[in-house]
């Protein structure tokens, strides 16, 4: 986790003027978005959307993120006017757009599928837009150039589309949107069709973007991991209903319940069966929790997890035998049996003793780092 | 060895397929520069049979109906063939599929089966009203009727071709409803159209059955020309405007072809 990264995106929301940071590449206020309602229904039986509230700071990079069919994308084209919502209503910058039609909207979209015109140039795709709301040509290609210095295209925008490579293509439809300088910019899953290498410097460079601008981004994924990394905020969503919304550290550390909890990559949930003030009972054993809220299911999450050789006796210490060890260079993961549950821990190589796969170890938790959750 | 033998056999096959295809042209070509008007025994070049057409005003008025109904009968079907594409396009998700079989039936329908339905037709309408004599406008909706198919399967192909989400693009860019036919779906599929164009052309300059049911006295084109005149006999001149109709089509032809594989790529 880059904690980095985290500490100074939740600095930023709030209505910072746009390039303040950017050293007045856009001087124009950031907009905030304003969801009351939502409700989409695809045929007579499809719930895409079930009533979704929600407000986006200005200047905000807010993710939507959940599994396939749990409404995010749906959401996302409601906001670019592509889809109509069949109930609810929906505001960017404090002016009601819920029945403006899609070209008439200060919002431009990154697509998965960059959806570049074949018919023209990289130069000519850049300008489509200003082009469209009747800009003069000088003025279009001032801010084509401009974008391309931004984004740092180099010769890529003399190229045929048909000549890039993903990468590139995934660039160009950021400029392309860029250039426009909407009041929001939405970016469904633009990472998804590139490689691990790729897609990680190009979430760095999303991101450096956003934060240079101060624009506000929404942007949708089903990767949890890509999701921590760039977001001020995350809104999890399942069938149609946002789970929960805050920023990357509250969703991973405290998800408000189990669907949650498994969605951002949690294993290890265990019903808690009596519970005596801060003292909890589960298959495990009994434990010693701090400020766990009241939920009825316990979450460990295996990076808070120590293993002490042999039998150690003490508070928040449970016996435990390796079953299964992944060494993976800078971490280790176990999997290691507690009577009849398993529990999944990760320990940081800092050179000190790993256990092996048959040795019996001593589990311990610290009491704050328990949480518990509702199901 | 055997595989060389089976390699050898193939390539023969297929210049023996071509040579079938093509020998009947070239002796039609090649009797078409012949010196003498035997119609058997080749004397020596000459391009007497060309200077002769030109002096002949039935041909010449052949020529210049074929031209005007290719012409507008492609102008129409493209207007209407590019609509109906884009509507099959647009409706391809609904239970409306069933629809888009009749779009195909007049091109499997034998030409003699339409054109005897489209003279009947003709010839009520003009009995009930007085107008659609037979002549140049009863050929051109007759050709545009079976012209329209294949634009409108054209025109399909490649919008289903496209990434669909370039439509939404071009929405998210501002463009509305109109910039987004110029600035987006025309020049889109403006490859489509050239080629939908001329094979249009070039099925109505080769259509020979529709139009003979559905012409009137003074609108016989080159094909309805030939067929008269070959009555009395094969003559040169025939063989000259033959060529010169092999090379328009073959013309035609090879456009259409350019641009189809323009739009694939």
């Amino acid at each position: 986790m880059s904690d980095i990264i985290t500490a100074e995106a939740s600095a930023s929301p709030g209505a910072r003027p746009v390039g303040e940071a950017a050293q007045g590449e856009v001087a124009r206020e950031a907009s905030s978005i304003e969801m009351q309602g939502l409700h989409k229904r695809f045929g007579r039986d499809t719930v895409a959307l079930d009533g979704v509230d929600l407000t986006i700071e200005a200047g905000e990079f807010f993710t939507l993120l959940g599994p396939s069919g749990c409404g995010k994308t749906t959401l996302l084209r409601i906001l670019a006017g592509l889809e109509e919502a069949d109930d609810g209503r929906l505001a960017i910058g404090g002016k009601d757009i819920t029945e403006v039609p899609p070209h008439k909207r200060s919002v431009n979209t990154v697509f998965q599928s960059y959806a570049l015109f074949p018919h023209l140039s990289v130069r000519e795709n850049l300008a489509f837009g200003l082009k469209m709301r009747g800009l003069p040509p000088e003025e279009r290609e001032a801010r084509v150039a401009k974008i391309a210095e931004f984004i740092k295209l180099g010769d890529l925008v003399d190229r045929r589309v048909d000549q890039l490579s993903g990468g590139q293509r995934q660039r160009i439809a950021l400029a392309r949107a860029l250039v426009n300088e909407p009041d929001v910019l939405l970016l469904d899953e633009p990472l998804s069709a590139l490689d691990a290498g790729l897609r990680s410097q190009l979430q760095v460079e999303l991101l450096r973007v956003q934060k240079r601008l101060g624009m506000t981004f929404v942007f949708v994924t089903h990767d949890q991991q890509e999701a921590m990394v760039m977001s001020d905020r995350i809104a999890v969503l399942n069938g149609g209903v946002i789970q929960q919304v805050g920023p990357p550290r509250e969703v991973y550390e405290r998800p408000a319940n189990a669907f949650v909890a498994r969605f951002m990559g949690h294993d290890n949930l265990y019903p808690v069966t009596a519970r005596q003030g801060g003292r909890l009972t589960t298959s495990l054993g009994e434990l010693t929790a701090e400020d766990a809220g009241e939920g009825g299911l316990l979450l460990i999450r295996p990076e808070t997890l120590d293993l002490l050789p042999g039998e150690v006796a003490g508070d928040n210490h449970l016996p435990a035998v390796v079953s299964e060890r992944l060494y993976r260079g800078s971490h280790a993961e176990y999997r290691l049996e507690i009577g009849s549950s398993t529990l999944q821990a990760t320990l940081n190589n800092r050179g000190r003793h790993l256990p092996e796969v048959g040795d019996r170890v001593t589990v311990s938790v610290a009491p704050e780092d328990l949480v518990t959750l509702s199901e | 060895m055997r595989k060389r033998t089976l390699k050898r056999g193939l390539t023969g096959f297929w210049w023996f397929t071509l040579a079938f295809l093509y020998l009947p042209l070239a002796v039609v070509v090649l009797f078409s520069f012949n010196a003498s008007n035997s119609a058997a025994t080749f004397t020596g070049l000459s391009l007497r049979w060309y200077g002769r057409l030109m002096g002949n005003e039935e041909i010449l008025s052949a020529f210049s109906n074929s031209m005007i109904l290719a012409i507008t009968s492609s102008v129409i079907a493209l207007g209407i063939g590019c609509l109906i594409g884009y509507g099959m396009y647009r409706h391809r998700h609904r239970k409306l599929g069933w629809l888009i079989v009749l779009i195909y039936l007049p091109i499997v329908l034998p030409d003699i089966v339409f054109g005897i339905s489209e003279m009947a037709f003709f010839v009520q309408v003009h009995r009930l009203t007085g107008l659609l004599q037979p002549g140049l406008v009863t050929m051109i909706i007759a050709h545009v009727t079976f012209q329209i198919p294949f634009v409108a399967l054209i025109v399909y192909s490649r919008f289903v071709g496209l990434d669909p989400t370039l439509f939404e693009a071009a929405k998210d860019l501002y463009a509305s409803p109109t910039k987004r036919v110029v600035h987006f779906m025309l020049p889109t599929i403006k490859p489509a159209l050239i080629s939908a164009f001329f094979l249009s052309f070039t099925l109505s300059v080769d259509d020979f059955v529709i139009s003979f049911f559905t012409a009137g006295p003074e609108s016989a084109t080159l094909p309805i020309y030939i067929w008269g005149a070959i009555k009395k006999g094969v003559s040169p001149e025939i063989n000259a405007i033959a060529t010169l109709m092999i090379g328009a089509v073959a013309l035609a032809a090879i456009i259409s072809l350019v641009f189809s594989r323009r739009r694939q790529a």
